[in-house]
């Protein structure tokens, strides 16, 4: 089983990462009356990207062209950590949540280096915001992380996933609460509306495109799959820990695919309805998800 | 007498002669090597009896003849000084070289070491007392020597003023401790009921939390620390702080223990305060040595949050987690001296390639000073809390212990732990926005002015000095469960956990650094063999067309003013736009900016004001006649006389 848990770890990281960001894009264009791409488009994008020749903006260091590798590196050693329906091979790792905070962090600090290295008022703007915004968020991961962490009393995403397994938890009110608090982290971290919209490249919107900009070729690849990583991991962790499953791994398996094909519809959903909100509201938004993350764990101290 | 004794003495003389040195000879760079020397000797003797070996001299005692002695906390204390002390004095070997008044800087910095490590192995509260003032005095005396313009004046005045205010408390603890007999008995205290203790702690977090800077108490750090000169700031902030955390955890931890459940959350409540505060204006700030001396009152938060959980585990009899966040927040002590150190030496180098710290007028750094300019980014990235460096060891150990406290069982103690959990996660985060500004205004992009064109790398000492540091950074975030198990011992209930490379703490899921940092660097490399070399075109960087200028380019207010503009609330910006026109063409703009400090304006203005209006109502009763002064004289004594009649007093 752990072995089959490893397996689905790496292949759908590696491989079947690209495929959510890009159902999502083919789901809400039909949502909103167009043919749109087809969900395998981000892969012809990342074969394009692949082939071409790169840029290399001047005056730029070393640092430029070594953050879309450690962008990379990040991802991809979160993809270890997160157990698939509650199992991870004994990887050398660990299955800590708070060291995968660290590694969002590391990817999030590498990417804005490289926007100042180019000095290009793009990536920099879009990294100001970024790290704007993720002073809320990752308080409010953490909040959402210590919720999950309730039932079990430990920080090892097995056990997390484990202690929400079957349906006792769901008469918790506090799992409730921190379902819908790390809703918004998966706004946030996803780059989605109403916090940023993945679709355009306005200067005056953007927030995770922005950095991206100066990038071609292989580095782009990278960042690019980077991003269909991010959208995996907080996918699979949303399901693992704050949706329901049931039984052994077999029918974890089948409602963590589930749980996933729940999210992008609700993302292909949340992307058409709503508006992009201006971005300085956003933390409000995101500080409210801590108050609720609050409530949800006075309610469980005082039960 | 044991070989250990005799190597802390020969030390103690290697650091006493290379003092006294530079007054014999202008050679300073043999002067500073015997420093060094002597404290290599005196940390690593420190590190040996942190690790097991027999504590050596004097035990405490509340008597006041001097004593001296070293045990695992003294210890610890020591190998960290000199963890940043070594490296700080090869260092100024070079920096000094060409620098006026040299002799005299390294004069005093041999007396600086020796007042730091005079208060961590004083075993009686006389010489306690006494390394603690000399400790204050030096480096003031230290930055006076160096420029004395009315600037730093008026700093050094600030800081010996908040400080000796401060320092009251500290002589108030200290002599009321010995009053009590409590020094190495805590039992004595705990006979007198809670009272004392209540009024012991009280002082002892005033007097030891002015000089480690924790809010509201920090006002003198963010002053002081920039106009000294380099290698003192960094014995200051990687150090001095340090020893003052040293006070404040043999007060509460050991004299004083155990404290009651409302000093954690003080303790946790003060931490909380400073760690958000300093580094919210370390982002604001322009000038790179006052940005470091705000992120240190930022980490002394993460300390002291770590100390407040501990003193609320104890409470809850939680003696694991006691020891745990304990740990956390010694592991955090060390980690900062390495980094903050290694962060303010590289500013010397840089202001002395450069000649200003302006963080708008610096830019490109990295291609100039490649091994300095790369020790910062190390240094940046671990004080960011990045992982695999030491800094995210430490911070994740403190985060593990706070996300456990809001867990349960009880409800103050859940929700205390929640908000400072969460709070900590933000402090990470802002840290992380604050050094990668610091990084890429100084080390990346385009050179901003044409010093800085012409910068380059620093001499060999001063290049060793910060390098051994990153690599420390390193090594200490690969390995830090090695240094865990001694420092558990340490802990007010001393506990044992296997002696493993990585974090395993139960009931977490363990923190395996060496394979952390492994798997970084391992999977950056493929990533970069798979990227190949092919060929990429050069091209300027796009701005729609436009050129880069450097006035164009982008500054410090600019990348923060997302975060200005949401916390509005808390920042309070004020700025002033003053256009001047003339028959209907503007002339000229002015623009100006600031973020005033609230600390400043709302809370130590109006004591400010208070006292200075109280001093001139005192000065009515000061007329300068004799008959004056022989009749309040009178006065006191008959109502000293009346009050013994009716039996007030005596």
């Amino acid at each position: 089983m752990n072995a089959i848990a490893g397996a689905i770890q790496l292949i759908g990281g590696l491989a079947l990462a690209p495929l959510l960001p890009g159902s999502i894009q083919a789901l809400k264009a039909r949502l909103q009356g167009r043919r749109g791409p087809s969900p395998l488009q981000p892969y012809r994008e990342l074969r394009r990207l692949w082939g071409k020749s790169s840029v290399d903006p001047q005056p730029t260091t070393l640092i430029y062209r070594l953050a879309p590798c450690l962008v990379a590196a990040a991802m991809a050693l979160s993809l270890f950590l997160v157990p698939i329906a509650g199992l991870s091979p004994n990887w050398p790792l660990g299955n800590d949540a708070i060291v995968l905070v660290g590694l969002f962090a590391l990817a999030r600090f590498a990417l804005a280096a490289s926007s100042w290295d180019t000095g290009s008022g793009f990536g920099l703007m879009g990294s100001s915001r970024d790290l704007t915004l993720s002073v809320f968020a990752e308080a409010l991961l953490v909040l959402a992380l210590i919720l999950a962490v309730l039932p079990v009393g430990s920080t090892d995403l097995i056990a997390m996933s484990s202690a929400a397994n079957g349906s006792a938890v769901w008469s918790q009110p506090a799992h409730w609460c921190a379902a819908a608090a790390f809703g918004l982290v998966v706004l946030f971290e996803t780059g989605r509306q109403p916090i940023d919209n993945p679709d355009t490249h306005l200067e005056l919107t953007m927030i995770h495109e922005g950095p991206l900009l100066e990038y071609a070729g292989r580095d782009l690849a990278l960042l690019q799959w980077s991003a269909a990583a991010r959208h995996w991991i907080i996918l699979v962790l949303a399901a693992e820990l704050y949706l329901p499953h049931w039984g052994g791994f077999g029918a974890r398996l089948a409602c963590l695919v589930g749980g996933i094909a729940l999210l992008c519809v609700t993302l292909a959903f949340t992307e058409t309805a709503q508006a992009k909100m201006r971005i300085l509201r956003a933390p409000a938004l995101l500080g409210g998800g801590c108050l609720l993350a609050l409530v949800g764990l006075i309610s469980w101290l005082v039960s | 007498m044991s070989i250990l004794e005799s190597i802390v003495l020969l030390g103690a003389a290697l650091l006493v002669v290379g003092m006294a040195f530079p007054v014999i000879s202008r050679n300073l760079a043999v002067a500073l090597s015997l420093q060094a020397a002597g404290v290599a000797l005196i940390g690593s003797s420190g590190a040996l009896v942190l690790f097991g070996a027999q504590a050596i001299g004097a035990e405490f005692r509340n008597s006041l003849d001097p004593a001296l002695g070293i045990d695992g906390l003294t210890g610890f204390f020591l190998a960290t000084l000199a963890l940043a002390a070594v490296p700080a004095l090869i260092f100024s070997r070079d920096y000094l070289a060409d620098a006026n008044r040299s002799r005299p800087l390294v004069a005093l910095c041999g007396l600086f070491l020796i007042s730091l490590i005079g208060v961590v192995v004083a075993r009686d509260p006389s010489l306690f007392l006494a390394s603690w003032e000399l400790m204050t005095l030096v480096p003031a005396t230290a930055t006076l020597v160096r420029r004395n313009d009315a600037t730093v004046r008026h700093a050094v005045y600030v800081y010996l003023a908040v400080t000796h205010l401060g320092g009251v408390g500290v002589w108030i603890c200290v002599l009321a401790l010995a009053h009590y007999g409590a020094i190495g008995d805590p039992a004595a205290l705990a006979a007198h009921g809670t009272a004392p203790q209540a009024f012991i702690i009280a002082m002892a977090i005033v007097g030891f939390g002015t000089k480690a800077g924790l809010m509201p108490l920090h006002s003198w750090l963010p002053r002081a620390h920039p106009v000294a000169p380099s290698h003192i700031s960094a014995l200051m902030s990687g150090v001095m702080i340090k020893v003052a955390l040293y006070g404040l955890i043999r007060a509460l931890f050991e004299w004083a223990a155990p404290p009651p459940m409302w000093v954690g959350f003080v303790i946790l409540g003060l931490g909380l305060i400073s760690s958000l505060g300093g580094v919210l204006y370390a982002l604001m700030q322009r000038d790179l040595k006052r940005l470091l001396a705000f992120s240190s009152i930022e980490n002394v938060g993460i300390v002291a949050l770590g100390l407040g959980a501990s003193i609320l585990f104890s409470s809850q009899g939680d003696t694991t987690w006691a020891a745990i966040a304990f740990v956390a927040a010694l592991l955090h002590i060390v980690n900062h001296a390495v980094f903050k150190t290694l962060l303010f030496l590289v500013a010397g180098a840089f202001e002395r390639a450069v000649g200003s710290l302006d963080l708008d007028q610096i830019g490109g750094l990295l291609r100039r000073m490649p091994w300095t300019g790369g020790a910062f980014l190390v240094g940046s990235m671990a004080i960011a809390g990045l992982p695999p460096l030491n800094g995210f060891a430490s911070e994740w150990l403190t985060l593990q212990a706070l996300i456990h406290m809001a867990i349960g069982p009880s409800l103050g103690l859940g929700v205390a732990g929640a908000i400072a959990a969460a709070g900590l996660a933000a402090t990470a985060a802002l840290a992380v926005f604050c050094f990668v500004k610091l990084v890429g205004l100084v080390l990346l992009g385009p050179a901003r002015r044409a010093e800085v064109e012409r910068a380059v790398e620093a001499p060999t000492a001063m290049k060793g000095a910060v390098m051994f540091l990153a690599g420390c950074c390193v090594a200490l975030g690969a390995v830090p469960g090695l240094l865990i198990s001694s420092l558990m011992q340490l802990a007010p209930q001393p506990q044992s956990l296997a002696a493993e490379p990585g974090l395993a703490i139960p009931a977490t899921g363990s923190l395996p650094s060496p394979w952390l940092l492994f798997g970084v660097l391992a999977l950056t490399a493929l990533f970069w063999r798979l990227r190949g070399s092919r060929r990429s075109a050069p091209v300027p960087s796009w701005a729609s067309g436009q050129r880069i200028e450097p006035s164009l380019s982008w500054r410090s207010a600019g990348f923060t003013k997302p975060l200005r503009l949401t916390l509005e609330a808390v920042f309070r910006p004020q700025r002033e736009i003053v256009a001047l026109r003339e028959h209907g063409q503007l002339q000229s703009l002015r623009y100006r900016n600031e973020i005033p400090h609230l600390f400043d304006t709302l809370l130590y203005r109006p004591v400010q004001r208070g006292a200075l209006r109280g001093a001139l109502i005192a000065r009515r009763l000061q007329s300068g006649s004799v008959r004056a002064y022989a009749a309040y004289l009178l006065a006191l004594l008959l109502a000293l006389l009346v009050l013994t009649r009716i039996g007030a007093i005596g």
